[in-house]
């Protein structure tokens, strides 16, 4: 198993620190445009389809101002009646006087329509007296009134002629005969009338969208900035605070270590030599003198427990003390449990030292593990140096574990400092079978 | 004047009248777009002339009454299929004593039975002309 990870950029955290606060700044200036984008898109749709009502509904006001005022004035019985014989005269006399007044403005054509869907009056007179049936809508409009827009359908019959005026828009509106017979008054706009009309509703509002959204998007890109230049201050607050726990608790832990070691453990490795001196002296007593030794022995090996805890407390001094005298210190509580250890350790003398700590870090880790969980009967522990790089071996013949599987409560901190290694941009590799022991290896630069 | 009389019949009735009159076809209506003239004489010394001519979906009607005198006052009216259409008053101008009115009315479908009226209220003079389209 190998994992890698690109180590942090030259110019270092602070660096990236720094750049930290452009991130959600950029962020969310590149999501600002683009939701400005789709809401200009999505409010010109609105607009454009809000517009195209408002066109159409000036269309309908305008068919209703025509057939009641224009249209329904002039109407007369005979002229609506396809029986009565002063149908014709009643068509010219109305003919005359509506036909210029009805199609004014964008009015192209108009018809008059009776209930049996013949058509009695239109200002293309071929249609005169032909039957095309009306449609729902249409009948629905002529007995309760109202309008209906639609665009016109070129296919029909009815819309023959209309096929060269192109788009069309068609209205209708209900109108009276003198007698209260009702009639369909239909009315022919053209379509492109309509939507320049939408283009013209659109285009006044577009402006007012576009600047505001734009004025929107630069007020709030720097309040963004400044609350990103917050949350990048308070976070390298935290981080400060943090580094100075840590730091805090290290002296802490590293006075304790001292005083220890200049205290007890002096203390104790003067007793263990006085115990074993005495001993020497007492030859004319043979069982004091072995219950001497047996007393220097004891102290020793707590001198021993004692000197493995003080590791644990606290790091050795890699650079004065160096990696192999630490190592030796680290390998002591598993030869302590009979483990049989090879160590072997190269000079890595001009090192650097936290490439010597990541060793140190890992064969601490490692070499925990293996007395902890692995029970083996040999460990090897080598450190070896290329020209680039550190390589620390760590081997055992212990029960080993399956490494894809859910670390256990001991092995989180294997996790820890595998994402310590490669924070670092080291390269780790852990071979492992439940039953053939464990091999680590891990590779930093020098 | 024919509430109750069918559009075919007021133009058969009017056709009657008009084969019966003193008019006189000047050129006919061959159902190719052309123009169809009549005229005839009025029950005194006056004239009267009719032309219809196709225009745009829709039939041009032009009469003249010709009385020779100046000044005179015509009521007039146009007929379609035997009803009043148009009507009003014209008077007779110099140099030729007479008048003419131009109005449209719907080429509706089948024949179109175009007649004229006028009179001389003071005189007494009428004219009286159809022509079928």
């Amino acid at each position: 198993m190998i994992a890698r990870r690109q180590p942090p950029g030259p110019n270092g955290p602070a660096a990236t620190r720094r750049r930290a606060w452009l991130r959600p700044v950029v962020q969310f200036s590149i999501a600002g445009v683009i939701a400005v984008v789709l809401l200009i898109v999505g409010a010109g749709w609105l607009s454009k389809k809000a517009a195209t009502d408002e066109a159409i509904s000036d269309a309908r006001r305008m068919t209703e101002i025509l057939g009641r005022s224009v249209a329904q004035p002039e109407l007369s019985e005979a002229m609506v009646d396809p029986g009565n014989p002063a149908q014709s005269a009643a068509i010219d006399r109305f003919d005359s006087i509506a036909r210029h007044r009805l199609l004014v403005g964008d009015v192209l054509r108009v018809k008059i329509w009776n209930s049996e869907g013949i058509i009695v009056y239109s200002d293309d007179t071929s249609l005169i007296g032909q039957n095309f049936g009306l449609g729902d809508e249409e009948r629905k409009v002529l007995e309760h009134g109202g309008t209906d827009a639609e665009v016109s359908d070129l296919s029909k019959a009815e819309n023959i002629d209309e096929r060269s005026f192109g788009r069309l828009l068609e209205v209708y509106s209900q109108i009276w005969t003198p007698k209260g017979q009702p009639l369909l008054f239909e009315a022919y706009y053209s379509y492109d009338v309509v939507s320049q009309r939408s283009s013209d509703i659109q285009a006044s509002f577009r402006p007012i969208t576009v600047a505001g959204l734009l004025i929107f998007t630069l007020l709030i890109v720097p309040l963004v900035w400044i609350l990103a230049r917050r949350l990048d201050r308070a976070a390298a607050e935290r981080e400060r605070l943090l580094t100075a726990a840590v730091e805090a608790s290290a002296v802490e832990r590293r006075r304790i270590a001292r005083d220890l070691h200049d205290g007890v453990v002096q203390d104790l490795a003067g007793l263990s030599f006085a115990a074993s001196a005495a001993s020497r002296d007492l030859k004319d007593d043979p069982e004091l003198a072995a219950r001497m030794e047996s007393l220097g022995v004891g102290v020793r090996s707590n001198l021993r427990a004692l000197r493995s805890l003080l590791v644990e407390i606290y790091p050795p001094e890699l650079r004065t003390e160096g990696l192999a005298a630490a190592l030796d210190d680290l390998i002591a509580p598993a030869i302590a449990a009979g483990i049989d250890v090879d160590l072997n350790v190269e000079d890595t003398e001009g090192s650097d030292d936290d490439a010597i700590g990541l060793v140190w870090r890992t064969a601490q880790e490692v070499v925990r593990n293996a007395v902890r969980h692995g029970q083996p009967e040999h460990l090897r522990v080598a450190v070896a140096m290329t020209d680039a790089s550190l390589i620390l071996t760590v081997e055992d013949d212990g029960r080993g574990f399956d490494p894809s599987a859910a670390p256990r409560d001991g092995h989180l901190g294997l996790r820890a400092l595998r994402d310590l290694i490669h924070e670092m941009g080291a390269d780790f590799t852990l071979e492992s079978t439940p039953g053939t022991g464990t091999k680590v290896r891990m590779e930093v630069a020098r | 004047m024919f509430p109750l009389l069918s559009r075919a019949a007021a133009v058969a009735m009017a056709a009657a009248i008009t084969i019966g009159s003193a008019g006189l076809a000047a050129a006919d209506h061959g159902g190719g777009g052309s123009d169809v003239r009549r005229e005839g004489s009025c029950s005194g010394s006056a004239h009267w002339k009719l032309k219809v001519k196709p225009d745009d979906g829709r039939l041009a009607v032009e009469v003249e009454i010709d009385s020779n005198r100046r000044g005179q006052v015509w009521s007039w009216r146009i007929l379609h299929d035997g009803f009043t259409s148009y009507r009003g008053n014209r008077t007779t101008r110099a140099p030729s004593g007479s008048f003419s009115v131009e109005r449209r009315v719907v080429d509706m479908s089948g024949s179109d039975l175009i007649g004229l009226r006028a009179k001389n209220s003071a005189t007494g003079q009428t004219c009286r002309g159809h022509l079928a389209y």
